[in-house]
């Protein structure tokens, strides 16, 4: 038992496995830190401009480091399922793709946690509600960059640091079997033969759909005056708890599929992307309201530390690109730079024929940083105190 | 609990000599932080990853959204009423829950262990208690709406049957009642598979000297197996309540942030899109966490007075 | 035998209704993928996803790295306790149960804030989910190790093994895991169980676990969550049938609470 009756023999072996270990481990860690030094050599294109960089030194710089990480994009929304793998098969490189469930402040939460490291858990672009962009660039966690389409962009920070890639408008899903009237407008939605039928599509605390969901309504009601519509929001979604027409449960596929919220409100890509998900199992009426059509832009950014940043630049300009923008619109998502498309003829009928009619567009608003920002404080805060009067 | 210090000299010379050492006789302090060595990993590893963490939470009660030092957080749950209404609802449901939980599970566990049941129906239902006690969340808040909900089994059944129409008569499941009711999906299983090995417990020579003296059933329960089972039913139901304060999956797949509970704010300030006030979000965690604490406590007092009697 | 009690029966039939008619709701709803009939087709679509496959197996890695170090720790810290240091239990059952007092999510942020910059830096490696993991099995893991060392007579049997001169090694090996079988094969299994479903962990610090993929599903289709829902029941139900029938008999098969 003790150890001095092991053989030599043995002894001698566990050392020399020992040696061996610590000799491997060496030779990993310097391993590891070799390419490093390869990488700052001379030749690669300057990040720190923020200008364009031209597509033949990005994309041999793009493939040197090989992979992209990416966050909160889950396959479903807005056709980033096909937008991912196009890039991977165009460009030859892997995505490692994290966390499709994240919400905007998990991504940024993410950039912040992974300052100093390197690792598989740091992304490299993210997609964040616009309301977010101004907490992202106050806490340093993105990097200026112009793509080369910059100018058509309608929407972004003139330094670079964000830009919107997309947007959609806030659409009625109705159950068809189940409604007789799809509701017009948001006034409808308060008629007492929708009593107990109308759903939003995420939580209001925590979530910006839903945050948009009541100012759209405001604005419905205050005729657009945007200034006095998130009191006008939470005042309409007061009658409709107290009508017993509104039920508090976050709607998503699955219950609409079982019959649970038979009208829900949000963004018209996830309407109609389950309505080809479910594909006629229950069938979908989709309906832009006659006012108060807001439209919600996402948008995109290069975190500051980024493990990839030369990957993350072609990431954008690939999916800022006339073919990036059309894949959102194959998920019936409208690209920002839309107006600009279609005035040049690139737009595909029959893929502009799957949309809702563009009239229905026409009156979307859209709200400034600011804006959002400060309609979001008020809603938020104010939600449980009107609607519930706590 | 004592030493025995002729053995433990016994046990250690036997040691030195196995080590082949010669050693001093050990003074016993020297035994005493030898004998702390054996639990100091546990401790650091608790250390590093509980306590650090869990403290960094008191600390952030008092930050300000800017990051200075601020006791508006601590106030506020104290006096801002949604937040008053949040705990409110998230004792109510606690207490409805360990009552009912306990009270059904209590009846549940009686039955299959001193109802006279085959043998199978026991290791059945506790089989069954262990796998409903872990259904929770996303799924088990489905199950109920698919169930109960405006669109489900029961409601279309009582529709068909009474002709009438649910929806419009107003009535909602999305209450303190009806998350309630889902709670006890795993409330009951709990209080059946803590109670069931108390209840073996309950000797059958107890009975039968009872028996024997003449009492009647309603006089053993009175005064020999309630007496003897009362701590672990109230201890148990301490534990049901403390597991319905600190639910968040299966409350917010119910219904979001629209019942108002503690845990749901805790995660909408921490979390959100929308809310940003992670000081807010530990204060109301701190208050949390004393409230479990009470609870924890609770529970093991009462454990060890059951401890007595269940061996 | 006492012969079956009328109410016992009216109690249990009451019991069942109510556990087993959401199941069935559930169940029947996930049948109905394809319009109009009754099928299995959710179940097939569920099973032939990739990413069911890949997101699986990673928590299962990380599963049975979690037991491992959990068992590491905890099983020699438990008997220690009861062989040297019976005082100090109460200050460990404490410590064990402190993550039902700590709600996940401030914990996690706790372990961010910590971890995430130098000189300890944690984030980029496994190593942070895995120590979160262990934490949260500790109530579990302590709780079943200790109910064991409760039913056995501890001091006695290793006096008694020492007397006759054992060493630690044999000790352990052949005297103290042999009796606390079912009870870590209990705690092995509620480990298990709460890893492979935990999301809030693996969300946050976004790491490809099996819960935030079983979230993502629920999110964003129809009929298949509801499917992997009703196999994932199915699935620990069989597990812990198959665990009660291999431990049938033996003592110290207690369980503290239940996820919410």
């Amino acid at each position: 038992m003790s150890s001095n009756d092991r053989p030599l023999s043995r002894k001698i072996s566990r050392r020399d496995f020992l040696k061996v270990g610590a000799l491997a481990g060496a030779t990993a860690t310097l391993a590891a830190c070799a390419p490093k030094v390869a990488e700052t050599t001379a030749g690669l294109p300057d990040l720190t401009s923020g200008n364009s960089i031209p597509l033949d030194q990005l994309i041999p710089a793009a493939q040197s480091e090989g992979q992209l990480t990416t966050i909160a994009l889950p396959h479903d929304w807005a056709n980033y399922g096909e937008i991912i793998e196009t890039y991977k098969t165009k460009y030859n490189m892997t995505i490692n793709e994290l966390n499709p469930d994240a919400g905007s402040s998990d991504e940024l939460e993410a950039i912040r946690a992974n300052k100093e490291s390197k690792g598989p858990q740091a992304p490299d672009v993210i997609d964040i509600g616009v309301g977010h962009t101004a907490t992202a660039m106050a806490d340093g966690l993105v990097a200026k960059y112009k793509v080369a389409d910059w100018d058509t962009i309608p929407m972004k920070d003139p330094d670079g640091y964000w830009w919107a890639e997309y947007y959609g408008v806030l659409v009625f899903e109705v159950i068809k079997p189940a409604i007789a009237n799809t509701p017009q407008d948001w006034e409808d939605l308060l008629k007492p033969e929708y009593k107990g039928m109308v759903a939003m599509a995420g939580d209001v605390l925590k979530s910006n759909q839903s945050v948009q969901t009541v100012l759209a309504a405001g604005l419905s009601r205050t005729g657009g005056d945007f200034e006095k519509a998130p009191e006008a929001g939470l005042q309409f979604w007061k009658e409709m708890n107290e009508a017993g027409n509104f039920i508090p449960v976050i709607a998503d596929q699955g219950k609409i599929a079982q019959g649970e919220t038979p009208i829900v409100i949000e963004w018209d890509y996830l309407a109609l992307a389950n309505r080809d998900a479910l594909a006629g199992n229950p069938d979908l009426d989709i309906k832009v309201p006659t006012t108060g059509v807001l439209a919600g832009p996402y948008a995109g950014g290069i975190s500051a530390y980024a493990p990839h940043p030369y990957a993350a630049r072609l990431w954008w300009e690939f999916v800022m690109s006339d073919e990036g923008q059309l894949l959102y619109l194959k998920g019936y998502a409208h690209p920002i730079r839309f107006n600009d498309m279609a005035k040049r003829g690139v737009i595909p009928a029959d893929l502009a024929a799957k949309l809702p009619p563009a009239e229905a567009y026409e009156k979307a608003f859209f709200p400034s940083v600011e804006q959002l920002t400060s309609s979001k404080a008020y809603i938020t805060e104010n939600w449980r105190k009107v609607v519930y009067g706590e | 609990m004592g030493n025995n210090p002729v053995l433990e000299e016994k046990i250690l010379t036997k040691r030195e000599s196995k080590k082949g050492s010669a050693q001093p006789a050990r003074s016993p302090r020297f035994d005493f932080n030898w004998a702390w060595l054996g639990v100091a990993p546990f401790f650091l590893f608790a250390l590093a990853f509980l306590f650090l963490p869990s403290f960094s939470i008191v600390v952030r009660s008092f930050q300000g959204v800017d990051g200075s030092f601020t006791f508006k957080n601590i106030i506020a749950i104290l006096t801002e009423s949604d937040i008053i209404n949040a705990y409110q609802a998230s004792l109510s449901i606690s207490v409805i829950t360990a009552i009912g939980g306990g009270f059904f599970g209590f009846l549940l566990a009686y039955a299959v262990i001193l109802g006279g049941m085959p043998r199978g129906m026991r290791t059945f239902m506790v089989t069954f208690s262990g796998v409903a006690s872990n259904f929770a969340g996303v799924p088990l808040a489905f199950a109920f709406i698919a169930t109960m909900g405006n669109a489900g089994l029961i409601t279309r059944w009582i529709e068909a049957i009474f002709e009438i129409n649910v929806r419009q008569m107003g009535f909602s499941i999305y209450t303190i009642w009806g998350l309630s009711i889902v709670y006890m999906y795993f409330q009951f299983p709990l209080m059946v598979l803590i109670m069931a090995p108390a209840l073996d417990g309950l000797r059958r020579e107890w009975r039968e000297a009872c028996e024997n003296l003449g009492g009647s059933a309603w006089q053993y329960w009175r005064y020999v197996a309630f007496p003897i089972l009362l701590p672990s039913i109230l201890g148990t139901m301490i534990l049901l309540f403390g597991n319905a304060f600190g639910a968040y999956a299966t409350a917010y797949a119910f219904s979001g942030s629209f019942i108002n509970l503690v845990t749901i704010l805790i995660g909408a300030q921490i979390q959100g899109d929308v809310l940003y006030n992670p000081g807010l979000g530990n204060a109301l965690a701190l208050g949390m966490i004393i409230i479990m604490s009470v609870c924890m406590f609770g529970y093991a007092y009462m454990q060890r007075k059951t401890s007595r009697w269940v061996r | 035998m006492k012969k079956p009690n009328i109410w016992a029966w009216f109690i249990l039939v009451i019991g069942l209704i109510y556990f087993f008619l959401p199941l069935f709701s559930v169940f029947e709803f996930s049948l109905r993928m394809i319009k109009g009939t009754y099928s299995f087709e959710a179940y097939r679509v569920a099973f032939t996803d990739p990413a069911f496959f890949s997101h699986f197996g990673y928590s299962l890695l990380w599963a049975l790295l979690t037991i491992s170090v959990s068992l590491l720790l905890v099983v020699p810290t438990a008997y220690w306790v009861h062989w040297r240091l019976p005082r100090v239990r109460p200050v460990i059952e404490f410590i064990t149960l402190m993550p039902f007092v700590v709600p996940a999510v401030v914990l996690t942020f706790g372990l961010i804030r910590l971890y995430a910059q130098p000189p300890i830096l944690l984030i980029g490696s496994p190593v942070l989910l895995i120590a979160g993991y262990v934490v949260l099995s500790f109530p579990y893991m302590f709780r079943a190790v200790d109910t064991g060392l409760r039913a056995m007579d501890v001091r006695t049997l290793t006096e008694a093994a020492l007397s006759m001169g054992a060493g630690w090694g044999t000790i352990l090996a052949k005297v103290i895991f042999p009796n606390l079988r079912v009870a870590i094969l209990s705690g092995i299994f509620l480990t298990f169980a709460i890893v492979m479903g935990e999301f809030t962990f693996a969300s946050l610090l976004s790491w490809p676990a099996f819960g935030p993929y079983m979230e993502e599903i629920g999110a964003m289709r129809a009929y298949t969550p509801q499917a992997m829902a009703v196999i994932s029941f199915l699935l620990t139900w069989a597990s812990i049938g198959l665990f009660q029938w291999i431990g049938r008999g033996a003592p110290g098969q207690e369980q503290v609470a239940g996820a919410h």
